[in-house]
């Protein structure tokens, strides 16, 4: 069984990948020409002195810096918004999938950075983290579920009878995108079960 | 042995099993059968029937649920590692026990399908 939203997420990431790396050579090549042409920015044609003195003027020139520094700009605002955004798809189905399991009454909040906060109507609250992992495994989008700061005797008892870990007090879970629904339900109900029995 | 296999446990079993997709569920089932005997990783992935790598198996599926602490893991050699159920999780262990009594065939089964050639 498929998710379409998960697929529509899948392709339209992949395509954002694409869109990303055509814009990348598309600048590229802006920057390229502007640096080493003569005109706007362009490298001089003089260069004091001569032999090894003149390669290495022409090496520390401004303009390869400036080249540097533009690249990494680039890889560093690809790799901020790729850290920072999901897909739309993919952030619908997670609200989808939060909403249709919690209620309308839990207050849901998606953050930069991948993130989405939880609180539910009785004031619990748990935060999701997703990630989407491709070096290494099958599984390309998976989610970090981690409750509140809990208080209790017995919390490792009923963390793992839940299916999760417990790591300072915390709930932990890397789950995958197919068993967000039912273990985000597992969640509520732990976090539930530890704090009616303290 | 736990022998107090009263319903409340039981549910709570099938709650958490429901909740892990199907690999996890056939890891589980898989290694509630053949316990005490441990598995290799490649062992493993062909008795759930998983096509992909058995190291595409160990990072996304088994890590997290050696995280979880349903399963245990043995490093025998920097390759070779030994997975078997986590006998001391508070549900597994009623489901290690349900296997032992019910599942015999299944055993069996599971037990064949390991034999070398």
């Amino acid at each position: 069984m498929e998710n379409e939203l998960l697929l529509e997420a899948k392709a339209l990431y992949k395509d954002r990948i694409r869109i990303a790396l055509s814009a990348f050579i598309i600048v590229f090549s802006f920057t390229f020409f502007v640096y080493y042409t003569t005109g706007i920015a362009g490298i001089g044609e003089h260069y004091p002195g001569h032999g090894i003195t003149q390669g290495l003027q022409v090496v520390a020139a401004f303009n390869n810096f400036g080249l540097l520094v533009a690249v990494a700009l680039m890889v560093f605002a690809f790799r901020f918004w790729s850290w920072a955004f999901l897909p739309g798809p993919a952030s619908l189905f997670t609200m989808s999938v939060l909403k249709g399991i919690l209620g309308p009454y839990a207050l849901i909040q998606q953050s930069i950075g991948k993130r989405f906060k939880v609180t539910l109507d009785n004031g619990l609250s748990f935060s999701l983290r997703c990630s989407i992992e491709e070096k290494g495994t099958d599984e390309w989008f998976t989610y970090r579920l981690m409750s509140n700061k809990l208080q209790n005797g017995n919390l490792r008892d009923v963390a793992l009878r839940h299916g999760f870990s417990l790591k300072g007090n915390r709930f932990v879970a890397s789950v995958s995108n197919d068993e967000l629904h039912h273990r985000t339900l597992l969640l509520a109900k732990a976090m539930i079960v530890a704090t009616a029995s303290l | 042995m736990v022998t107090d296999t009263n319903d409340a446990t039981v549910y709570e079993l099938i709650q958490l099993m429901a909740s892990l997709n199907d690999t996890r569920r056939a890891i589980l089932l898989a290694l509630a059968h053949i316990y005490p005997r441990s598995v290799s990783g490649v062992q493993l992935s062909r008795l759930i029937g998983y096509s992909g790598k058995s190291r595409s198996l160990y990072r996304g599926v088994i890590s997290h649920l050696q995280e979880n602490e349903m399963i245990q893991i043995d490093q025998l050699t920097p390759k070779l590692y030994a997975i078997r159920i986590n006998n001391e999780h508070p549900l597994l262990n009623v489901l290690v026990d349900l296997c032992k009594i019910h599942g015999k065939h299944s055993r069996k089964m599971y037990l064949k399908a390991l034999e070398e050639e």
